[in-house]
């Protein structure tokens, strides 16, 4: 009898939600992040000339070129250059005094406005980038405002092609056609110069200078330097220095025993040997100078051992072309990072360390200023932080140096800036790493959910019995109840509700794992705020680490590797590892009478019953010849659905075919250009429903999800004879029968076997044209799937994510006449082919996120809440009531209103009642 | 031995309460009234007179009488039945408190009425019509009874009675999987 309520309930409920104003950055969070910034894209720069204040411009690892304000370390822009992992090499480039910075990454080289991050101009290079330099020249043939570019293409045809500064268009070019490998280009204030690699027959490398004029890009001189046997291979080379006052190469043997440093433009290679400090062996040379070409020229190499490291200070004399050490700085156990900044002429290098910051100037080694660094600010109290590379600005006030500014980045994935010493802000880049993410779930709420459980499942009487020992218990903690009754009840009348109970579940923390191996636990009420991180595996610099994380009861976090055997446990509130040996966790799911295991593994799915031996496989799925798997989603393991059937307008009962071992598959044919999508029962490999789509778009994602008794994927169609290119989410519904009331073959049976007797579902698919593709769909889940569903989908190219409600997508959509009576008490809508995606269902509201690669879903201890947590590049969470907050009052209740009616009901009872009472006795007594 | 003293005048009057004379004792009667002592004093005189007066029914009359009067109570519920009816098709079938109440009190009415079957008909009861008062009775329980399947039949039109499939969806529990497959990533 409650049906009837509850589904016109849902009825009513079943409206466009939107998020609110009052709720939107209050109960969302958001890093808008670069990714790890690398050292050599990563700079302070004016973005006007006129102004005095510079922000931090970086290309990061991911890809992402964005300005960072120093002051607070908020993002002023960013713009994501490259989709996915680019392996090649990035370049970002800022002439001296210009408005603008030059990126370069792949084959494509971009000009930003530096101020505001608009894209000037776009150049496509012949072949992928192997360095983008700003031509500091004044011939007084460049356009005035903006520097040219100069840029070296690799591959088979190398090329260096100088790009005009305000337009990209190509002022020449210049083939090199000698089939050595380009390397780098530099210029001096007269010469540009290509540095190649010249393999010799032994199999060394020599390195060999092309000279080239710059106005008319005609080759002017070509040499070899003489290298010898020193150079195995380009990874042993410094740095070619670029744009400094004399550009200089610096390499070093493979045992880091010598250091050899060339002017360009002479072949005279001075040598240095490299002093051993002990018994640790140099482990990395790196060497840092000035970028600007009225600098000095001077410059810091740097040596790092396992234990400790040192610097050296070199001057290059410009009239007799020779280089000379200057000074050495002292040997400090740990690491320090080193970073060179200018000021008109002179040059410093700050070099900071665990514990201090210090600047000397290039000139002498007398130290211009020190402060001691108390700490990093960093999450990870207890972990040891070391700095891995620096850029800083420094302030000038007569001979001293008055102010410091140096952005850090820390081992443990921060990105710090230290004003004089003091940690200013953190950005943690780290996060940008995430390559699987879950909600943990707290141990005290499961216990309470366990105990419910166990009521709903015995003998009224034992139920009884147990609840009243429950309440029994829960009386212990009343005194603590009573002693905090006020401050809650301030705070919940106050509305500031920062009361750290949780008691609808909103604060479930997260944990994350990156790519470079650490977890991360990320407060999911406070989101700014990380409970713990903890490096847990040894990622080699240049790879990455794959490995997901699960959530286990009791608020513990079990950590699969995909290569690794061990499946390490942690606790979720303190990041300690938990030895598996004392068998506290264990997952107690209910064991089936057959369990079967699936990997997808060669292309192809496989199974085996569980405990079994791999080679006996139950059943293989193999796709077609030529296609092959590009996606599988199986029904969440935990996936609770309210109700067996659909009720329909006439209340009568449209019953969904339930599986649990229900599984998505998508195919591709590179070949035919087509995508095939299959859902398969993954206990018995029976195909239960198919589908081809011809000319379909393989560059574009298909994204794909599977909830409950529906699916719903999403690609892109080439333009064909009869329709545009287009996007397409098509949604399907599996039931047991298609006409109302009918369960289906097996009817009342209480088992179901895959195995035995086929029971084939139907199918109701239905095709939306949607106005851009999706990068990755996913569900909202609660507690116990009674409220409405969302698909979430993630739309890269508008840097948001939208939550479409089902019932838009719904395949039962009456096509091409209005619905029935019935059909409108259902809540369903007449089939239009073409969903715009409204701007109230963007869960992002004005944020952008950028590079989400997934979206992971979670319910609350509220039924009607879900919460979401989506990672990539940036990360983001909300949470989410499709069917609005109708378990819990919301902000708009004036609590005020409510006591003050109370209230005041008190007051005017306590003043009648006397004259009530009065006015009765007289009525007895009194005769008028 | 002194006889005992005379009642005070208060006590006499306690006592003997004047005769309740018409309000207007100093007026006389309008024109035309006949007040009841009048009337009975006027028979007593004048017996030719009498047959002005009606004559008074006898039992088989007032029995009759009782029986049409009873029948007229027992078809009451019937009467109203139409206008409940237009009333109950008039305040829709969504849920509201308005129709909610209608709905109650629909309800109610008979049931109150069929409990208070006999209190109702007491006054009706005779030694001879009795036979007739049981059809009366009859009349009377199916009048409320249509006045019910009215309710009744309201009540399935909002939804309430539990006549459907879907209302014994909840009670019908999904079928348990004897396999189950899990994921294991390669």
């Amino acid at each position: 009898m409650m049906l009837p309520l509850l589904a016109a309930a849902c009825l009513l409920l079943r409206s466009a939600s939107a998020v609110f104003a009052d709720e939107a950055f209050n109960l969302d969070y958001h890093h808008a992040l670069l990714g790890k910034p690398q050292e050599s894209t990563t700079f302070f720069h004016r973005p006007n000339p006129a102004s005095r204040a510079s922000l931090i411009y970086s290309l990061s690892e991911k890809g992402v070129l964005g300005a960072v304000n120093p002051r607070d370390g908020s993002l002023v822009w960013r713009q994501l250059l490259s989709e996915g992992e680019s392996s090649g090499a990035s370049f970002l480039r800022a002439g001296e005094d210009q408005d603008a910075v030059v990126s370069g990454i792949g084959n494509r080289v971009d000009s930003w406005a530096a101020g505001d991050g608009r894209l000037a101009w776009s150049h496509v290079a012949p072949a992928s980038l192997q360095d983008v330099e700003i031509l500091e020249l004044s011939d007084g043939k460049e356009t005035p405002g903006a520097k040219d570019a100069l840029i070296l293409a690799g591959g088979e045809h190398a090329e260096v092609q100088r790009l005009d500064g305000a337009t990209g268009a190509v002022k020449w070019s210049h083939k090199l056609e000698s089939g050595d490998e380009p390397y780098q280009v530099s210029a001096s204030s007269t010469e540009v110069f290509a540095i190649l690699l010249h393999k010799t027959m032994l199999g060394y490398i020599k390195i060999k200078v092309v000279s080239l004029d710059p106005v008319t890009g005609k080759k002017t001189d070509e040499y070899t330097l003489a290298s010898d046997s020193e150079l195995a291979s380009a990874d042993t080379i410094i740095s070619v220095g670029a744009n400094s006052a004399s550009p200089i190469i610096a390499w070093t043997d493979s045992a880091y025993t010598t250091l050899k440093v060339n002017i360009i433009g002479t072949k005279a290679v001075s040598s240095f040997n490299i002093e051993k400090h002990n018994e640790h062996a140099v482990q990395r040379v790196a060497l840092h100078a000035p970028y600007h070409t009225n600098s000095l020229a001077h410059f810091l190499v740097h040596f790092e051992t396992a234990v400790s490291d040192w610097a050296e200070v070199y001057h290059v004399n410009l009239k007799k072309s020779t280089v000379e050490k200057a000074y050495s700085l002292p040997k400090v156990s740990g690491h320090s990072a080193f970073s060179t900044s200018t000021n008109d002429a002179n040059v410093y290098f700050t070099r900071v360390t665990n514990g201090q910051v210090s600047t000397v100037s290039s000139a002498s080694h007398g130290v211009l200023g020190r402060w001691a660094i108390s700490n990093f600010g960093t999450v990870g109290k207890s972990e040891e932080t070391a700095p891995l590379h620096a850029v800083s600005e420094v302030s000038i006030k007569g001979d001293s140096v008055s102010a410091v500014r140096s952005a850090v980045y820390l081992s443990s994935g921060e990105w710090v800036l230290l004003r004089d010493g003091s940690a200013t802000w953190q950005r943690l880049e780290v996060l940008a790493d995430t390559i699987s993410a879950a909600f943990t779930i707290p141990a005290e709420a499961e216990a309470l959910v366990h105990e419910l459980e166990e009521e709903a499942h015995s003998t009224p009487i034992h139920a009884y019995i147990h609840r009243v020992k429950r309440h029994i218990n829960d009386l212990k903690s009343l005194p603590e109840i009573v002693r905090n009754l006020p401050q809650s009840f301030m705070r919940g009348f106050l509305g500031t509700s920062d009361d750290h109970s949780d008691a609808f579940g909103f604060k479930k923390s997260i944990i994350c794992a990156t790519s470079s191996g650490r977890l991360l636990a990320l407060e999911g009420g406070n989101p700014n705020s990380i409970i713990w991180t903890k490096q847990v595996a040894d990622v080699p610099a240049g790879q990455s680490w794959a490995a997901r994380v699960e959530a286990l009861p009791n608020g513990v976090i079990r950590l699969i590797e995909d290569n690794g055997s061990e499946t390490p446990l942690f606790n979720a509130t303190t990041g300690e590892k938990i030895s598996s040996s004392s068998q506290e966790v264990h997952v107690d799911s209910p064991v089936p009478l057959v369990a079967v295991e699936y990997t997808l593994q060669n292309g192809e799915l496989a199974a085996t019953a569980s405990g079994q031996n791999k080679a006996d496989t139950l059943w293989r799925f193999v796709p077609q010849p030529g296609e092959k798997i590009l996606g599988l989603v199986s029904r969440p393991v935990n996936d609770p659905v309210a109700s067996i059937g659909k009720v329909l307008g006439d209340r009568n009962v449209l019953y969904k075919y339930l599986n649990p071992n229900l599984a998505l598959l998508v195919t591709a044919h590179e070949a035919v250009k087509s995508a095939s999508v299959y859902v398969l029962d993954t206990v018995s490999g029976a195909v239960i429903y198919s589908n081809t789509h011809k000319n379909v778009d393989l560059s574009e994602p298909i994204a794909s999800t599977l909830s409950e008794n529906w699916f719903a994927y999403s690609f892109t169609a080439e333009a064909s004879d009869s329709s545009p290119k287009g996007h397409q989410l098509v949604s399907g519904e599996l039931f047991e029968s298609l006409s109302s009331n009918d369960r289906g073959i097996l009817d009342a049976a209480v088992n179901v076997s895959s195995l035995s007797g086929s029971t084939e579902p139907h199918t109701l698919t239905q095709t939306y044209q949607i106005p851009e593709s999706i990068a990755k769909l996913s569900v909202t889940q609660t507690r116990q799937g009674i409220t409405s569903r969302q698909l979430l989908a993630v739309l890269a190219d508008s840097s948001a994510i939208v939550g479409i409600p089902r019932g838009v997508i719904d395949p039962r959509r009456p096509v091409g006449r209005d619905p029935t009576k019935n059909e409108q008490m259902e809540g369903l809508v007449r089939y239009a082919p073409v969903i715009e995606f409204d701007p109230k269902w963007h869960l992002n509201h004005a944020r952008e996120v950028l590079g989400i690669k997934n979206v992971v879903t979670s319910p609350a201890l509220l039924e009607s809440t879900s919460l979401i947590f989506a990672y990539g590049l940036d990360v983001f969470g909300t949470r989410l009531s499709p069917s609005f907050n109708f378990d819990m009052i919301g902000k708009d209740f004036n609590k005020f209103q409510m006591l003050a009616t109370v209230a005041a009901l008190a007051v005017v009872t306590f003043v009648v009642t006397p004259l009530v009472k009065r006015k009765q006795v007289n009525a007895r007594w009194q005769f008028a | 031995m002194a006889a005992p003293p005379p009642p005070p005048q208060w006590v006499l009057d306690l006592n003997s309460t004047p005769p309740s004379k018409s309000r207007s004792g100093a007026f006389a009667d309008p024109p035309g009234f006949t007040s009841a002592t009048a009337v009975q004093q006027s028979k007593g005189a004048k017996g030719a007179k009498a047959t002005t007066a009606r004559a008074k029914p006898s039992q088989e009359e007032m029995d009759t009488l009782k029986l049409k009067k009873a029948w007229e109570v027992a078809l009451a519920p019937a009467k109203q039945l139409p206008m409940n009816a237009i009333g109950m098709y008039m305040s829709g079938n969504s849920l509201q408190m308005f129709s909610i109440m209608m709905v109650f009190m629909l309800f109610k009415a008979p049931i109150q009425a069929l409990m208070n079957i006999n209190q109702t008909f007491v006054r009706f009861e005779t030694e001879s019509k009795k036979q007739e008062l049981l059809m009366v009775k009859i009349a009377f329980v199916g009048c409320n009874l249509l006045a019910l399947a009215l309710g009744t039949w309201k009540v399935n039109q909002m939804g309430l009675l539990p006549t459907t499939r879907s209302d014994w969806l909840a009670w019908e529990v999904p079928r348990e999987p004897l396999e189950r497959a899990y994921f294991v990533p390669s």
